[in-house]
């Protein structure tokens, strides 16, 4: 009845196999398991069944930074549970071994991964899958020198930037498992650390639908709370949030939200904005949530626009410019975004920002909450199969990217051109040859057509444009309904600001309670920081 | 919930990704330089500790990579005695994979292993214990079983844990040790820990799923654990609960008034459930919950708000499947919530919204601006959210409809064909479940035919027929115009969806039908169309033919005698003289009207006939020559009618998940559909139905667990809440207080129930509970060394039970 895991499968950037861990049973082997996966077509899913194999195989599938981890079980599994353990997989490794988790990161610690593997999973029903509860009874001896060796970049933020004697306290404290009651099962015994930090990451991903007529269908913020605490001890943390309306509210901005286990619910309930935890050490995900930037939506129509979203980008997207109908044009509006206020930083204790550049505190530099910049302002346009070439690309800023014959055509504008203001970028598509001969072969076809437009109720566009022209009226108008299907139907644009929220969600406050916690030395005020960043990967896509 | 690798990489976007390409491949790739075996074998026989280590580093690599690493066998395992610890992990990875093709060699490490069982340190016995049982050596089976019992009592626990864990094992090893780890399971299931109990669940699942009995005094104490457990036990527990609920709460509805409160109390009284019944006092028609099943509904809420995709999936089932509406409702807006992982969940979760929108589309439906297809996403993706914009589309308001129908307007003119075919039919169901916007929706699909795609046209014809079939009365000038595309339309299956709905209007308005000008027309360009094409002229013609007959029936009456005659003579010998006996029956129909100048319909109907008969398709000469012997007789066509004028059954053309519906919420089944077979794939059950009322075991078995309901009666809090109370415990810890042993209190009870259940070894069990009372009540006094005793008894008696 219950389905037990019973290999894992890792292949590098080449489908070459370079770990296989098998739990139970008699699965596929590695390279027996690549080519059936390998012939479904793309986009493959992540669950696919192999009716064909013996014995049938359920395959689950994912794709982490150019590493293919396959998943098998051969008989009745929850599919979720096994992706979710798939991710667990890979979020532990890159704690372990390092981010990012690269081939060679694997094979050079096999010890360790194996070690890790085993634990997570026992004979195929998955054990303990905490990275704290792991570190507690995972052997690592290497693991300082990997990661000074693999991710000890200068400027690299994140639990990579702990001191390194941290980590040392880290591996000391492997092997004296607390022989009684664990207290709790996310956070790890005798946590030391000799500079106690607090950092706070909101992140936000648009997904924002727009009509033709630029009235917004849809606009989410999936907001996650990424949390990184390095706080010796048992500390007792209390964040506070609030949203643009007050505090009252958060409940209806911040909509269906996910937490950490560690998070007290009942807390949240009575105190809606209030999260109180014990942290598990290093850095995981505290909650999740999604703001919906419409909320009048279902209030009725039309009112809304692009413009109240307060997006600091705006498209817009025309199609079937031009005599022939060939051309389109994609419009930018760059607005200023004003940031989320100081009020917040000013409660936490400031940082020395050399340390983490981009978080949120004093001082004027780019990207912080004071003055929020754009970066990586990227416009896809996806386009038909037909098109065969753009003949002609304008753009009154950035440069573009298109290989004849491609599928999306991108946009890029470099973040210092991207100041407030509007762009343009006008193209002319090039359709596939036809012979005009062959076209015209067919003609009374067509023209049946245009009497069948006619005398029904439909008037195509390219009818109305086709009006005003006198000369070569058919022609034109031929070929406008031949562009016509050459022309793109939507856009997407992608960016990134930092320190700004598309919800206006601010963290008001981190506490450590004093009372509740244990093992903080007195006196002993953490590093807090705050960093807000919005990202659109393709998420605002405007319909044309 | 997001991962925290992805939220990592969003947050250090600039990461030198080439830069640790290039670093590592210097550095890495000399370490890996390959050895030979004898300089492996060298360092594993090394007495530096160091140097054993990086020789089962070498050994581990070569087993991830597939290298045959078996000839170290001897080599490795004579490390298992090492105190490094580290040391010891790396060899009980390696005996893992390998024990099973070196089974002697193997069984040479049990014994050091099971002095492993005793170490101090509880992370070894956890680990030997886990080790022991992970062996794939049958023959060892009843030493894994005894070093399970001595896990039970451990101290630790992660021994603990690791025991529960070692039962299904021992269980694969040898089935026929299950009463043994039946016992085991009894007390694990009780233990204090929740992480214990929650892999005492998931060994539970696997060795003994039906043995539900077991469970009744643990199910409350289960239940108020469920929420501290780790997710992967949640998930077992709630897969367990769920079947267990169906098999232990009736379902009961129940009609209550005041007024006549005493009758139903009566009546309610032989169902053993007074305390229901003090709770309810009015409505109308409630869904009875049994106290214990809403324990179990009201404490799993909080889960609801889980970081982990599956435990959400898994309350949702155990809503739909257990809870009433309200329940339902409350897990739709966190289903929803799965909408923003990363994409293999929310590809999987829609599969599971689709499958409740199919039984609730009306709670969908303030959720509807999150099922709006994106250009980025993935077929399987779009494809259920098409599905789901038309199942809540009949609950929507007008703002909202039009909203989807531009929509799916937007898709149908889009460039991928899948897409826009999946559009139209989306298109088509829309219509269909809501007469008032069907004008719409044909305006929309009747774009589409004239579209240069052939397939699409086709698609959005049959889409049209369905709709017209629906409501036929109202149609008759769409089908004009669609009569007129006829001109344009080129796809011989969307000009076959014409003409057939041409033929089906040929009855209306008498003489002033279209039908027999559109087929007059057809017939000029008879030979250049294709043959499904020519099938419906066919059919076409002899329905024209059929109607021209029947109205010229009424008027002249007379006319019936003379050929009806040779009609019926011929018509039984047809079937009997092959070809000869087309050219009979011709003869005799053409020369009754001669004498008249013919009627362009019947003129019509035989210059069909003679085209027909020439074609190269054996299918269409059959047809033609079925219609031509149907018609053959002009003043009899009752048999005709029926056969060609039948009113046609209105199709309905079901959502596509519609064939899963069989399948429970959250299983892979339900994602792989049809393909699975009909049961579903391998492993999987249905939820059993509900238990009659009468049926269900008596729920004072479970009120059995008096004793440790009371110990945590308010404790539904999650684990953090715990934090102040574990603190004392590390600090005032005895090893008495950790003992596990959460189901001290009732051990009479539940051995009574096994014996009873396990008649069938009726001396061991006998035997075991006289043994285990006195166990009991030596614990009782709180004696660590009775236990330790008893413990050890056990163990011989089993041995010489053997």
């Amino acid at each position: 009845m219950s389905g037990a895991v019973e290999a894992l499968h890792i292949y590098d950037e080449h489908n070459r196999p370079i770990l296989s861990h098998i739990y139970t049973g008699r699965p596929l082997s590695a390279p027996q398991l690549l080519p059936l996966y390998m012939s479904h077509a793309q986009p493959r899913p992540s669950f696919i069944y192999l009716p064909n194999t013996s014995p049938p195989t359920l395959v689950f599938s994912l794709i982490h930074s150019n590493l293919l981890f396959l998943l098998t079980s051969s008989s009745e599994i929850e599919p979720l549970l096994a992706l979710e353990f798939l991710h667990r997989i890979i979020d532990v490794l890159e704690e372990f071994v390092g981010s990012p988790l690269l081939a060679h990161k694997v094979e050079s610690s096999y010890d360790v991964v194996a070690q890790l593997l085993n634990e997570m999973c026992d004979a195929g029903a998955v054990s303990t899958t905490e990275p704290n509860a792991l570190r507690d009874v995972v052997e690592v001896e290497g693991w300082l020198n990997k990661l000074l060796g693999g991710i000890n970049i200068p400027g690299k933020t994140g639990f990579a930037s702990a001191p390194s004697s941290s980590n040392m306290s880290a591996i000391s404290s492997t092997g004296s498992l607390a022989a009684n009651t664990p207290a709790l099962p996310w956070r790890r015994a005798n946590v030391r650390h000799t500079s106690n930090e607090l950092y706070v990451d909101i992140v936000e991903t648009l997904s924002v639908t727009l009509a033709p007529s630029g009235r917004p269908l849809a606009a989410f913020a999936n907001g996650t709370i990424a949390f990184t605490s390095k706080i010796s001890g048992v500390p007792d943390l209390l964040l506070n949030i609030s949203s643009p309306s007050g505090k009252q509210n958060i409940n209806s901005v911040m909509q269906l939200p996910v937490f950490h286990p560690c998070v007290r619910l009942a807390r949240w309930k009575e105190k809606p904005g209030e999260m109180s935890f014990v942290p598990p050490d290093g850095r995981f995900i505290l909650a999740g949530y999604e703001v919906d930037l419409l909320p009048f939506q279902n209030g009725h129509v039309g009112s809304t626009n692009a413009s109240n979203l307060k997006l600091p980008v705006q498209v817009e997207v025309k199609t079937g410019l031009g005599p022939t109908g060939s051309d389109f044009e994609v419009r930018l509006f760059i607005t200023k975004v004003s940031g989320q206020g100081n009020s917040s930083s000013s409660a936490l204790s400031s940082r020395s920002s050399n340390q983490l550049g981009g978080r949120g505190g004093f001082g004027a530099q780019p990207g912080t909450s004071s003055t929020p910049t754009l970066e990586d302002l990227v416009v896809t346009i996806p386009l038909p199969t037909d098109v065969r070439n753009l003949s002609e690309m304008r753009a009154s800023r950035g440069d573009t990217t298109y290989n004849p014959g491609g599928e999306n055509l991108e946009w890029h504008i470099p973040a210092k051109e991207a100041v407030t203001g509007g762009a343009t970028l006008r193209c002319t598509v090039a359709g596939p040859l036809v012979d005009d001969e062959d076209f015209e072969s067919n003609g009374f076809r067509l023209d049946g057509r245009y009497d069948y437009d006619e005398d029904t109720y439909q008037s195509t566009p390219a009818e109305s444009e086709k009006e005003p022209l006198k000369v070569d009226e058919t022609s034109n108008a031929r070929k406008v309904a031949q562009n016509k299907i050459l022309m793109p139907s939507s856009a997407a644009v992608s960016f990134s600001v930092k320190g700004w929220l598309a919800s206006g969600i601010k963290v008001e406050s981190v506490v450590i309670d004093t009372k509740k916690s244990r093992g903080i030395g007195e006196g002993v005020k953490p590093y807090k920081g705050v960093k807000y960043l919005t990202i659109s990967r393709g998420g605002i896509e405007a319909r044309c | 919930m997001e991962s925290v690798s992805r939220i990592s990489s969003l947050l250090e976007s600039a990461r030198e990704l080439t830069l640790d390409a290039a670093q590592s491949a210097r550095s890495s790739r000399s370490s890996l330089k390959t050895m030979s075996t004898a300089q492996i074998k060298k360092l594993l026989d090394s007495r530096n500790d160091r140097e054993v280590l990086e020789g089962l580093r070498r050994v581990i690599s070569m087993m991830y990579r597939s290298q045959p690493c078996l000839p170290f066998f001897s080599s490795v395992v004579k490390n298992v005695a090492s105190p490094n610890i580290e040391i010891k992990k790396l060899v009980y990875i390696y005996l893992l994979s390998h024990a099973e093709a070196e089974p002697d060699l193997a069984l040479l490490s049990i014994n050091t292993i099971q002095k492993s069982l005793s170490d101090s340190n509880a992370q070894v016995r956890a680990l030997a214990l886990k080790t022991m049982s992970g062996i794939r050596v049958p023959v060892i089976s009843q030493i894994v079983s005894l070093a399970i019992k001595k896990g039970l009592g451990d101290m630790s626990p992660y021994v603990r844990k690791a025991a529960a864990l070692a039962i299904p094992k021992c269980y694969r090893l040898d089935p026929g040790t299950l009463p043994q780890l039946l016992e085991y399971l009894g007390t694990l299931l009780g233990d204090k820990q929740y992480f214990v109990a929650g892999a005492a669940v998931v060994a539970f699942l696997e060795i003994c799923p039906e043995r539900l009995d077991l469970l009744h005094k643990h199910y409350r104490g289960l239940v108020k654990k469920l929420v501290d457990m780790d997710e992967w036990s949640q998930l077992a527990t709630l897969r367990l609960m769920t079947v267990y609920s169906r098999k232990c709460f009736p379902k009961r509805t129940r009609r209550v008034r005041k007024s006549r409160r005493d009758g139903t109390e009566g009546f309610y009284r032989d169902d053993d459930d007074e305390q229901e019944e003090e709770e309810e006092e009015t409505g109308e028609v409630v869904e009875v919950l049994d106290p214990d099943l809403e324990l179990l509904l009201k404490s799993i809420k909080p889960l609801l708000q889980s970081r982990n995709s599956a435990v959400v999936v898994a309350v949702a089932r155990c809503y739909v499947n257990l809870g009433t509406q309200e329940y339902v409702n409350s897990s739709i807006g966190p289903l929803i919530a799965l909408l923003r992982g990363p994409q293999d969940v929310q590809h999987i979760a829609l599969y599971n919204i689709v499958s409740v929108c199919l039984t609730r589309p009306e709670a969908f439906v303030k959720y509807a601006s999150h099922f709006l297809v994106r250009a980025t996403d993935p077929s399987q993706v779009w494809e259920l959210k098409l599905e789901l914009l038309t199942l809540i589309f009949p609950h929507c308001d007008a703002y909202l409809r039009s909203i989807i129908l531009n929509e799916l307007e937007h898709f149908s003119g889009g460039s991928d064909k899948e897409l826009v075919r999946e559009a139209v039919r989306a298109i088509g169901r829309c219509a269909q479940s809501d007469s008032r916007t069907s004008a719409r929706c044909l305006r929309l699909l009747l774009k589409q035919i004239t579209s240069l795609d052939g397939n699409l046209a086709a698609e959005s014809l049959t889409v049209i027929r369905h709709l017209i079939q629906q409501d036929p009365a109202s149609h008759t000038n769409t089908v004009i115009r669609l009569a007129k595309n006829l001109d344009t339309a080129t796809n011989p299956r969307a000009r076959a969806s014409i003409i057939w709905l041409v033929g089906e209007f040929s009855g209306i308005d008498g003489e002033n039908n279209i039908a027999p000008d559109v087929l007059r027309i057809l017939a000029k360009g008879f030979a250049d169309e294709a043959e499904p094409a020519k099938l419906q002229i066919i059919l076409l013609a002899a329905k024209v033919y059929l109607h021209h007959l029947n109205r010229s029936d009424i008027q002249p009456e007379v006319q019936k005698s003379t050929p009806e005659s040779p009609g019926y003579d011929d018509l039984p010998s047809m079937g009997n003289e092959g070809f000869r006996d087309l050219d009979n029956p011709l003869d005799t129909t053409y020369q009754a009207p001669e004498p008249e100048p013919e009627h362009p319909i019947i003129t019509l109907w035989n210059y069909i006939l003679i085209l027909a008969r020439y074609d190269t398709s054996y299918d269409l000469r059959d047809r033609t020559r079925l219609y031509k012997a149907l018609l053959a007789v002009p003043s009899s066509t009752q048999l005709a009618s029926l056969m060609l004028l039948a009113p046609k059954p209105v199709p309905h053309t079901p959502s596509p998940s519609e064939s899963r519906t069989g399948f429970t919420l959250g299983s892979a089944s339900l994602v792989v559909g049809e393909e699975g077979g009909v049961n579903g794939l391998r492993g999987f059950e249905k939820l059993p139905n509900w238990v009659k009322p009468g049926y269900e075991p008596n729920p004072s078995l479970r009120d059995a667990d008096v004793g440790t309901v009371d110990y945590d009666k308010t404790r539904i809090v999650p684990a953090g809440e715990r934090l102040d109370s574990a603190v004392r415990d590390t600090r005032t810890a005895s090893p008495s207080k950790t003992n596990g042993f959460g189901a001290a209190g009732l051990g009479k009870e539940k051995k009574l129930e096994d014996w009873l259940a396990e008649s069938e070894a009726e001396e061991e069990s006998g035997e075991e509970s006289s043994e285990e009372d006195a166990e009991e009540s030596e614990e009782e006094e709180s004696s660590e060394e009775a236990e330790e005793e008893s413990d050890d008894d056990d163990n011989e008696r089993d041995s010489l039970v053997k």
